[in-house]
């Protein structure tokens, strides 16, 4: 296996145009894939010193992270912490210390674990990702990038570029949720995140998200569009439960089974939306 | 391939390939063998050295990633004979049992030291939560932390 370090953009294209080229940033994903023998790269196309691959920026439509950006980098931009907090929530969940410090946003996306913990925030921030390869570049939505277990919309000599999200609303609150067996360095059975925006007990917006339910990382949208806009009683959280139930499918698998997964991804939505209804002052 | 990198402040050079993890390189090219090997798969900790300063597990990372850059490993934290306060306060507290994740736990808690003198038990245990160890119950291993941290703060 060859190995080529690579320092700007032009270079990376150019790499990636050969034989068998494998990207590596982190590492965190393909060391154990190459070790378990599933991943066998000919050329391993290290971008992890690519400057402009590693910005963390806000700017006034929104937020960039370069691809190659760290886990803890991003962790660690106050701008983060700030506007997004939802999105340091679910980093600080990702992995343990050691991870988090080679760990890349580019690697979790294009990972495309239906169990990624990345996915879930930025999902609910309406992300978008560019993908750019020798002389070319196109931004799509995130949820159109994942086609499905490990299966993403880049084409051969593509790279993501950038992740790129909208200026957010300033009154969102935050809900995550991970299940799993220990604390750190857990494979989530099922998680579930949420942004909600309330004015009394009336549902303004809300988004919903949720891992290792469905082939890919997915926003709950019957739930988001069962309640928005309505008021958060009791009823409507159960109504916002049932729906949970039925836009869920789940597989079977060595970590849980389908039924599991499903009854306790639609009780941390009704959880995400209980407490939500909770935080706010009963009386108008 | 030659890669050019520091040890424990140390200049070294050595011959390898992409297939030879920063892990091989130091116990076997190095013959660093304070580095263990438990999982060889990001999950036990043992393998934690620090890169530029963070706690990173050497299994993970390619030979080649490491070019130009500085690693230290549980072979460059004593002073000559002087155990690090932190070394002491894990043989002190009883921290150590089998002891071979040992290594690990006194390089992610140095770390954690480095950037915060005066951690929570909290904040102890976020700081360790990529190190496993089989033998001790992390009690005796939070307490040394504590112990060492607040050592370091009375004579730094
Ligand atoms: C012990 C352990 C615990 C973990 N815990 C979690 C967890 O809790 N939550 C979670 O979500 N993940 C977890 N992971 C998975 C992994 O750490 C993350 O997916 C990480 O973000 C991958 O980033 P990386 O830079 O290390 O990727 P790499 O391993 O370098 O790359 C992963 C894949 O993405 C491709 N790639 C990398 N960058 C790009 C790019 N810019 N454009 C296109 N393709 C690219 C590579 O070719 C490769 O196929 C864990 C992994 C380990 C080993
Ligand atoms: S050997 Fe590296 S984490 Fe277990
Ligand atoms: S002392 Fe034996 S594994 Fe920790």
């Amino acid at each position: 296996m060859d190995y080529v370090r690579v320092g700007s953009l032009a270079e990376l294209g150019n790499a990636l145009g050969r034989d068998g080229a494998t990207l590596i940033a982190g590492g965190t994903d393909l060391m154990v894939k190459m070790r378990a023998g599933s991943v066998r790269p000919r050329l391993l196309v290290d971008i992890s010193r690519v400057d402009e691959l590693r910005e963390v920026s806000m700017h006034p439509s929104g937020l960039t992270i370069g691809s190659a950006a760290l886990v803890a980098e991003v962790l660690a931009s106050p701008t983060v912490s700030t506007n997004y907090p939802l999105l340091a929530t679910v980093l600080r969940s990702l992995g343990s210390t050691q991870i988090r410090n080679r760990a890349t946003l580019g690697g979790n996306l294009a990972n495309a674990s239906p169990a990624a913990d990345s996915p879930l925030a930025l999902l609910a921030y309406d992300a978008r990702v560019t993908l750019a390869g020798a002389g070319t570049e196109r931004t799509l939505p995130l949820h159109e990038f994942f086609l499905g277990p490990g299966r993403t919309a880049l084409r051969r000599g593509e790279y993501i570029r950038s992740i790129d999200l909208p200026t957010p609303r300033t009154d969102w609150d935050v809900f995550f949720h991970k299940v799993g067996r220990r604390r750190a360095l857990t494979i989530a059975i099922t998680s579930v995140a949420g942004l909600i925006a309330l004015r009394g007990r009336a549902v303004v917006d809300v988004r919903v998200t949720a891992g290792s339910v469905a082939p890919t990382p997915i926003r709950l949208r019957a739930v988001e569009d069962l309640v928005r806009r309505r008021e958060l009683d009791g009823e409507q959280i159960a109504a916002a439960h049932a729906t949970a139930l039925r836009e869920v499918s789940p597989i079977d698998d060595v970590r849980a089974t389908a039924l599991y997964r499903r009854t306790v991804t639609a009780d941390l939505v009704a959880r995400f939306l209980h407490e939500a209804s909770e935080s706010t002052p009963t009386s108008p | 391939m030659n890669i050019r990198f520091a040890v424990n402040g140390r200049e070294v050079s050595v011959e390898t390939d992409a297939e030879t993890r920063l892990l091989d390189v130091l116990r076997e090219d190095l013959h660093l063998t304070g580095t263990k090997e438990g999982c060889g798969e990001g999950e036990c900790g043992a393998c934690t050295v620090l890169l530029d300063g963070l706690p990173v597990n050497s299994c993970l990372i390619p030979a080649p990633q490491v070019e130009g850059r500085e690693v230290l490993t549980i072979e460059g934290l004593a002073d000559g004979h002087r155990l690090h306060p932190l070394q002491a306060a894990f043989v002190e507290q009883g921290a150590v049992q089998c002891g071979f994740c040992t290594p690990g736990f006194v390089l992610s808690a140095y770390a954690l030291l480095r950037s915060n003198s005066a951690p929570t038990d909290e904040e102890i245990l976020t700081a360790l939560e990529g190190n496993l160890c089989r033998c001790t119950g992390y009690g005796k291993i939070v307490s040394a932390v504590r112990t060492a941290a607040e050592r370091m703060r009375e004579s730094p």
